[in-house]
C-alpha cells in the first residue's frame, strides 16, 4: 500500500492535503474555543500574534476560531449539495441514456427546464418564504436543489457514447437486464468521469454557496468561509491592508479545492492503470 | 464525402456547430446603441466627477427617466439637480432660500396659502415660467393622487390651486395645512419639483419619460442640462444662462460639467478618490478613511480629516421591537433590552468610534435643539441611553422571567428570543454586535439580512429590526407623526407607525401639533414635552446611534465643500439641496 | 438522421421553451412578495419619506400592471404577449421596457462573457488534452498546478486580488465600469480601446479561473478515451502517437466538452452576476440580480425567457449535430 502511494503522487498529495485539513479541524475543535468565532469575543483588528495566530477581524472575531468553526460548515454545504447532485444526476442520467425514448425526453426536458431557472431566484424565493433567519443546513439544501441538473446533463451525454460500445452490445446479447448493464457495465467504465463530476459538483456547490454568501444572502451569524469573505468585502479589508483577514479563508479554500483535485487525479490513475505509464 | 454519406465532414460541423451555437446568442449585439449627441470637450479641471448612491449594482438603470413623477424615477439620482423648487431649506444653517417663489402667506386659519412667484424666469426652452406652472403641478398631483409620488399628500390637503395672475398662486385647503409650503420646499429627500405645464400637459405623468435630446428635454429652470445619460454615467453640462445668477441669488456655477457615476463598491470608491479620478466619492465606512487620507492628502470630509468623517443624517437608527409581539408588547421588557445595550461598544466596534449615540428619534439639528432641552429632565429620568444590565435583570425578574443557567426564560418557561432583521449599511455594521451583546445578557438574539426587509418591516412581520427613518428636521411634528396610531386632524391619513405602538392620548397631542403654526416654538415645546411624557416611559423603540453620511471629498480641483466650519448645507449628492453645493464649489 | 427527427426535436424545443417560460412565470410569484410594494417601500426607506398611503399606490399600480387579476388570466396575457415578442414594462423601472433594458445589457454580457467563455474553453480543452498525452512537454507540469490553484479560487476573490494588484497597486488598469467617465460611446478606435481596457480585469479573472476547470474535465475525458480498445488498436497498428492523440483521443474526448460548452454559454448570465457586480460591468447578469432582488416579475421573466430561447436553440443544434460529431450515436432507431 505504502509503495503504491509513493508511486501515485497525486493521490498522496490529495490525501495529505485533505488529511491536514481534517487534522486542523479536529485539533482545532479540541483546542480552540469556537465561541470566539462570534463578534465581540476578542480585541478587534489584531494582526497575527501568539495569542491570535490568524489575527482578528473588525467586529472582534478570532479568525482561528472562525476557520475552525467555519471550515466544517462550508464543507458540509459542499458535500451535501455535491453528493445530492451527483447521486441524483447519475441515476437520472443512466436511466435516461440507457432507456432513451420518452424516459430520456422527460428527464432531459426536466433538466433543461431546471437549468433555465436562475439559482439566485430560487434561493431568494426560499429565503423570503421561510420567514425566519436562514441556517447553514437550509443553505445546503438550497444549493443542492439545483446541483443535480448539470451532472444529469453531462453524465447522460457520456453514457450515450458508452452504450453504443461493443461490450454493452455483448452484455445485452448475454441477456443482462437494464439495471444490470447500467451497474455492472456502464458504471465502472464511467467511474473516473463520475469522480471528476463529483469533485466538480462539490467544488461548484462550495463556490455557489460562497458566492451567495458574498452577495449578502447567507446565514449572517454562521462563521462560514463565504460569510468571512462577505465581511472582508463589506469592510473593504483588501484596500485597508488587513491582509490576515482574507489570507486565512483564502488558504483554507485553496487547500480544500487542491486536496479534492489531487484526489481525483489519483483516483483516475487507479481506475485507468494506463495513465501510470505517463506519470 | 464521409463514411456516413453526409455531405460535410465532421471537422466542418464541429467548428461550424460552435459558431452556430454562439451566433444564437449574438443577434442582440447588433441592436444599435442609442444615438447620442456629440459631447463638447470640457477640460477635466472644469469637470466635477462624483459617485452617486442609489445605482443598483453599479449601473444607472433609470437613465432614461427624467420625469420626477415617473414611478421608476428617483430624485436621488440626478433629478434633484435639474428641477428647481419654490424654496430650498438648509437645516444646518436653519435658513430658507426663497427660489421660484418670492414669498408666501397663510390665512390665519391655515386653509389658504398665497404664493408669489418670481417674474422673469424662463424654462430652458425659452418659455416663460409663471404661476400657471405651479398651479398646474399641484392640481395635477391632487388629481393623480396615489398614481404619483407626493400625490396622496397633496390630495389630502389641497382643494384647488389657482393662478390669479402670472405671479400669484392661491391655494385653498380641505384641512388646515400650516406645513404645506414647507412640505414643497426642497430639504433632504422631501420637496415638490415644479414641472413645465407646456410640456407635461396632455402627457400621462406616470409613464412620461421627459427625455429626448433632439427636443431639448428635460426642460427645467435650473442651470444643468442632461448632456448624456447611459447605464454608465449621467453627464450634466452647465447652461450658458441661468436666471438665478442673473438675479444674483446664486453665483453662476464654476463647474462646467458634472459627471455622475454609479456606486460599485467601497473598494472602488476609495481607490477612485486616492487616484483623483473622482472629486466626490460614494459613502464609505469610517475604517476606510485613514487608508484613503494616508494615500491622498487632498481628501477631506465634512469634519475634515478627523473622525467621524461626516455629518449626522436626518434619521437616527433604532432597534425597533414589534409592540404587538409578546413579550415585547410589555414596556418593561423593551426597557430591559435597552438596558442591556452598551451603545458605546456599538459606536466603538460598529463604527470604530466614529459615530455618536442618539437619545431621541430625531437628529440634534440647531432648530430642534429647543425640543431636546425641554425634555432634559424627562430623559434624565428615563435614560434611553443607559447601559445598566442589573436594572434590566430586575425588570425582567419583576415580570416573572427566570434565568436558567445563562439564558432568560419567559414566564411560560420558554427561552426569551429576539430575532432581529437588518438591511443596507447599518444591518451588517451593528447587527452582529447587537445580537452578541444581547446573547451575553441571556437573550437568545439572532440577526439576519433578509432580501425583503422593507416588506417584512412594513407589514409588521418582524420581532426586532435595525432601522432608521426620516422625521423631523425643524420642528417635532414629523417625528411625532411616525408614532401616531390614529389621526383625526388629517382625515383618511395613512400612518406608518413602524413599531406598532398605540396610545390615544399621544395621538391627540400629535393632532394638536398638526394644527399648530410650525413657527410657534413655545407652544410646540409644551406639546412636545407632553407627548414625550407618554412616549419616554413606554419606549416604543430602543434608541441606538446617529446615522452618519461619511462622504470623501477631494480638494484637488474643487474647494469650499460644506464642513463643520462652513456648515451651509449637508453634502449628500442625493439630497434635494445638492445644487447649493455645486454652485458654492470653487476651483482650487 | 431524418427530417422527421429534426422536426420532432424542434417540437420538443418549443415545448421546453413553453414549460420553462411557465415555470419562470410562476416561480417569482410563489414568494408572495409584491414588486410594486417592494419598489415603493424601498424608495420610501431610502428617501426617508413617511410613506403615507403606500397601500393605495400599491393598489393603483397592481391594477395598472394587471397584477390584481386572477393568476391564470395574468398567465394567458403573458403567454400571448411573449408570442408577440412583447416582454412588457419593468415594474420597478416603469415606464422603461424590458426589451430596452435587456437590449442595452446583452451586448456587454455577450462581449465579455461569451468571448471569455469560448477562450477559456479552447485554451483549457487544449491544455487538458495535452496533459493526458504521454508526450506532453515538461513545462506543462509547471503550468498546470497554478492554473488548478486558480480554479480553486472563487471568481470574485481572484477579481478582487487582481483589482488590488493591477488597478490599486500598479494602477495600470481602470477599476470599474464598461468605459471611462466622460467617454462618448461610438465605433471610434479610442472608445473601442477604452472598452477593451475596461474588459481586461474581468476577463482575466474569468479566464484564469475557468481554464483550469476545462482542463480538468478534458483531462478526465482523455483518460477514459485513452483506455479504449480502438486506441490500443491504433497503437498496435503502429500509428504515430501524435496522430493517435489528435485523431483518436482528442476528437472523441471533446464531445462531452462541447455539451458542457453549450451549457456554459447558456448559463453565462446567471454565472456572471458576481463578476459583473464587482466590476460594475453593465451586463445582463447584474440586471438579473437586480430584478430578482426587486422581485420585478416582468423583468425576471423577460431575461429568463431570452436565456431560455438562447439555451434552447444551442442545445437543439447540439443534439442535431451529435451524429456528425460522434458517428457512434445514431438517431435512426429513434
Amino acid at each position: 500500500m505504502r509503495r503504491y502511494l509513493r508511486r501515485n503522487t497525486s493521490l498522496m498529495v490529495g490525501l495529505v492535503l485533505l488529511g491536514l485539513l481534517a487534522l486542523f479541524m479536529i485539533v482545532g475543535a479540541l483546542t480552540v474555543d469556537t465561541s470566539n468565532a462570534q463578534a465581540l469575543s476578542v480585541p478587534a483588528l489584531q494582526p497575527p500574534s501568539w495569542d491570535y495566530p490568524f489575527g482578528t477581524d473588525r467586529q472582534g472575531r478570532d479568525l482561528l476560531a472562525v476557520m475552525v468553526a467555519g471550515t466544517p460548515l462550508t464543507l458540509r454545504i459542499g458535500f451535501i449539495a455535491g453528493f445530492f447532485g451527483v447521486g441524483i444526476g447519475a441515476v437520472l442520467a443512466f436511466t435516461a441514456a440507457y432507456y432513451r425514448g420518452w424516459v430520456d425526453t422527460v428527464i432531459r426536458g426536466v433538466a433543461d427546464i431546471g437549468l433555465t431557472v436562475p439559482g439566485l431566484l430560487v434561493l431568494i424565493i426560499i429565503a423570503v418564504s421561510i420567514k425566519s433567519l436562514l441556517t447553514v443546513n437550509e443553505m445546503a439544501l438550497i444549493v443542492a436543489s439545483l446541483a443535480w441538473l448539470n451532472p444529469t446533463r453531462t453524465i447522460r451525454s457520456q453514457v450515450l457514447t458508452l452504450r453504443e460500445r461493443g461490450f454493452v452490445e455483448i452484455a445485452r446479447l448475454n441477456g443482462l437486464s437494464g439495471p444490470e448493464i447500467i451497474f455492472q457495465e456502464l458504471m465502472p467504465n464511467l467511474l473516473p468521469y463520475l469522480a471528476a463530476t463529483l469533485v466538480a459538483s462539490v467544488s461548484s456547490a462550495i463556490l455557489a454557496s460562497v458566492g451567495l454568501e458574498v452577495l449578502g444572502l447567507g446565514p449572517v451569524e454562521a462563521p462560514t468561509l463565504g460569510m468571512t469573505l462577505y465581511w472582508v468585502n463589506f469592510n473593504a479589508a483588501i484596500i485597508n491592508g488587513w491582509w490576515w483577514w482574507w489570507l486565512a479563508p483564502l488558504v483554507v479554500i485553496l487547500v480544500v479545492f487542491l486536496g479534492l483535485f489531487f484526489l481525483t487525479v489519483g483516483l483516475d490513475e487507479i481506475a485507468n492503470p494506463r495513465l501510470r505509464r505517463a506519470a | 464525402m464521409t463514411k456516413d454519406g453526409l455531405p460535410v465532414d465532421r471537422r466542418t460541423v464541429l467548428t461550424g456547430g460552435l459558431a452556430t451555437a454562439a451566433s444564437v446568442m449574438l443577434p442582440a449585439t447588433v441592436i444599435p446603441a442609442p444615438a447620442l449627441a456629440d459631447l463638447p470637450q470640457i477640460p477635466r479641471e472644469k469637470t466635477m466627477v462624483l459617485i452617486g448612491i442609489n445605482a443598483r449594482d453599479g449601473r444607472w438603470v433609470d437613465y432614461e427617466l427624467w420625469n420626477p413623477y415617473a414611478i421608476g424615477s428617483n430624485h436621488q439620482n440626478g433629478i434633484n439637480l435639474i428641477y428647481e423648487p419654490l424654496a430650498y431649506y438648509s437645516a444646518f444653517a436653519n435658513k430658507m432660500y426663497m427660489w421660484l417663489a418670492e414669498g408666501y402667506e397663510y390665512a390665519p386659519d391655515f386653509k389658504k396659502l398665497t404664493i408669489k412667484t418670481r417674474p422673469g424666469i424662463t424654462w430652458s426652452d425659452g418659455t416663460p415660467f409663471s404661476a400657471e406652472d405651479v398651479a398646474y403641478t399641484f392640481n395635477t398631483l391632487r388629481d393623480l393622487g396615489p398614481k404619483a409620488k407626493w400625490g396622496i399628500d397633496v390630495n389630502q390637503a389641497l382643494q384647488e390651486a389657482v393662478a390669479t395672475d402670472p405671479n400669484t398662486v392661491v391655494m385653498t385647503f380641505k384641512i388646515p395645512s400650516p406645513r404645506f409650503f414647507f412640505f414643497t420646499t426642497y430639504k433632504f429627500d422631501i420637496g415638490v419639483p415644479i414641472v413645465p405645464k407646456h410640456i407635461f400637459q396632455g402627457q400621462d405623468w406616470p409613464s412620461f419619460k421627459h427625455f429626448d435630446a433632439a427636443k431639448g428635454w428635460p426642460v427645467t429652470t435650473g442651470p444643468w442640462k442632461v448632456a448624456e445619460a447611459s447605464l454608465q454615467q449621467k453627464v450634466f453640462d452647465r447652461r450658458d444662462r441661468w436666471w438665478a445668477a442673473e438675479r444674483k441669488l446664486a453665483p453662476m456655477p464654476e463647474i462646467l460639467r458634472s459627471i455622475w457615476l454609479p456606486f460599485v463598491a467601497e473598494q472602488q470608491s476609495a481607490q477612485a478618490m486616492i487616484t483623483n479620478q473622482v472629486d466626490m466619492g460614494g459613502v464609505i465606512q469610517p475604517a476606510t478613511f485613514p487608508t484613503v487620507i494616508r494615500q491622498n492628502a487632498k481628501i477631506t470630509t465634512y469634519t475634515g480629516q478627523q473622525p467621524p468623517y461626516g455629518y449626522v443624517d436626518w434619521w437616527p437608527i433604532s432597534l425597533y421591537l414589534n409592540n404587538e409581539d409578546k413579550p415585547y408588547d410589555d414596556r418593561d421588557v423593551r426597557w430591559a433590552i435597552s438596558h442591556y445595550i452598551d451603545r458605546k461598544q456599538i459606536v466603538d466596534v460598529g463604527y470604530l468610534g466614529a459615530a455618536s449615540v442618539s437619545s431621541l428619534p430625531m437628529p440634534p439639528y440647531p432648530p430642534l435643539q429647543p425640543y431636546f432641552d425641554v425634555v432634559k429632565d424627562l430623559l434624565a429620568k428615563h435614560d434611553t441611553l443607559a447601559f445598566d444590565p442589573k436594572k434590566g435583570d430586575a425588570l425582567l425578574e419583576a415580570k416573572g422571567f427566570k434565568k436558567s443557567g445563562d439564558a432568560w426564560m419567559k414566564p411560560d418557561g420558554s427561552p426569551l428570543t429576539l430575532e432581529i432583521i437588518g438591511f443596507g449599511g447599518s444591518g451588517p455594521a451593528i447587527g452582529p454586535v447587537l445580537s452578541q451583546m444581547l446573547k451575553r445578557r441571556g437573550v437568545a438574539a439572532s440577526i439576519g439580512l433578509p432580501p425583503n426587509f422593507d416588506d417584512r418591516f412594513q407589514k409588521g412581520q418582524y420581532t426586532g429590526a435595525i432601522y432608521g427613518h426620516g422625521g423631523s428636521i425643524r420642528e417635532p411634528y414629523d417625528t411625532l407623526r411616525l408614532y401616531q396610531g390614529k389621526s383625526i386632524a388629517v382625515p383618511g391619513a395613512h400612518l406608518v407607525n413602524f413599531s406598532r405602538w398605540r396610545n390615544t392620548d399621544f395621538d391627540k397631542i400629535v393632532d394638536e401639533v398638526y394644527i399648530t403654526d410650525p413657527t410657534n416654538v413655545p407652544k410646540l415645546k409644551d406639546l412636545f414635552r407632553a407627548a414625550m411624557e407618554i412616549w419616554l416611559p413606554d419606549l416604543p423603540d430602543v434608541q441606538l446611534v446617529q446615522n452618519y453620511h461619511r462622504i470623501p471629498l477631494n480638494t484637488m480641483r474643487w474647494t469650499n465643500w460644506p464642513g463643520t466650519d462652513n456648515a451651509y448645507i449637508n453634502t449628500a449628492s442625493w439630497h434635494l439641496t445638492f445644487p447649493l453645493v455645486l454652485w458654492n464649489l470653487k476651483p482650487a | 438522421m431524418s427530417l422527421l427527427y429534426i422536426a420532432r426535436r424542434f417540437g420538443v424545443l418549443l415545448v421546453i421553451i413553453w414549460l420553462a417560460a411557465t415555470l419562470n412565470f410562476f416561480l417569482p410569484r410563489l414568494s408572495g412578495d409584491d414588486p410594486v410594494r417592494n419598489k415603493l417601500l424601498e424608495q420610501a426607506s431610502l428617501g426617508g419619506y413617511a410613506q403615507a398611503g403606500i397601500e393605495d399606490m400599491v393598489k393603483v399600480y397592481q391594477k395598472q400592471f394587471g397584477l390584481d387579476r386572477p393568476l391564470y388570466e395574468q398567465y394567458l396575457t403573458y403567454i400571448e404577449n411573449v408570442a408577440h415578442g412583447d416582454l412588457n414594462y419593468s415594474i420597478a423601472n416603469y415606464p422603461r421596457t424590458v426589451v430596452a433594458m435587456i437590449g442595452e445589457a446583452l451586448p456587454w454580457t455577450i462581449g465579455l462573457l461569451g468571448l471569455t467563455t469560448v477562450i477559456s474553453f479552447a485554451l483549457g480543452t487544449f491544455l487538458g488534452a495535452l496533459l493526458a498525452w504521454p508526450g506532453a512537454p515538461r513545462w506543462l507540469q509547471w503550468v498546470m498546478p497554478p492554473l488548478w490553484a486558480l480554479h480553486a479560487i472563487p471568481f470574485f476573490l481572484l477579481g478582487l486580488v487582481l483589482m488590488w494588484l493591477l488597478a490599486f497597486q500598479a494602477q495600470i488598469l481602470p477599476i470599474f465600469g464598461g468605459y471611462s467617465p466622460g467617454a462618448k460611446p461610438g465605433w471610434t478606435p479610442g472608445f473601442i480601446l477604452d472598452v477593451l481596457r475596461h474588459a481586461v480585469l474581468p476577463s482575466l479573472s474569468i479566464i484564469l479561473v475557468s481554464v483550469g476547470g476545462w482542463a480538468l474535465a478534458m483531462r478526465g475525458m482523455m483518460v477514459t478515451t485513452m483506455g479504449e480498445d480502438y486506441v490500443t488498436f491504433a497503437e498496435a497498428k503502429g500509428l504515430r502517437s501524435l496522430s493517435i492523440f489528435t485523431r483518436y483521443c482528442m476528437r472523441n474526448a471533446i464531445l462531452p466538452q462541447t455539451t458542457a460548452l453549450a451549457l456554459a454559454l447558456g448559463q453565462i448570465l446567471s454565472g456572471a452576476v458576481l463578476v459583473e457586480v464587482i466590476f460594475g460591468y453593465p451586463g445582463l447578469g447584474a440586471l438579473l440580480f437586480q430584478a430578482i432582488q426587486e422581485n420585478d416579475f416582468f423583468l425576471i421573466q423577460g431575461i429568463v425567457f431570452t436565456v431560455i430561447v438562447g439555451l434552447g436553440f444551442a442545445t437543439f443544434l447540439l443534439d442535431i449535430l451529435y451524429p456528425w460529431l460522434d458517428p457512434r450515436i445514431s438517431y435512426r432507431r429513434g
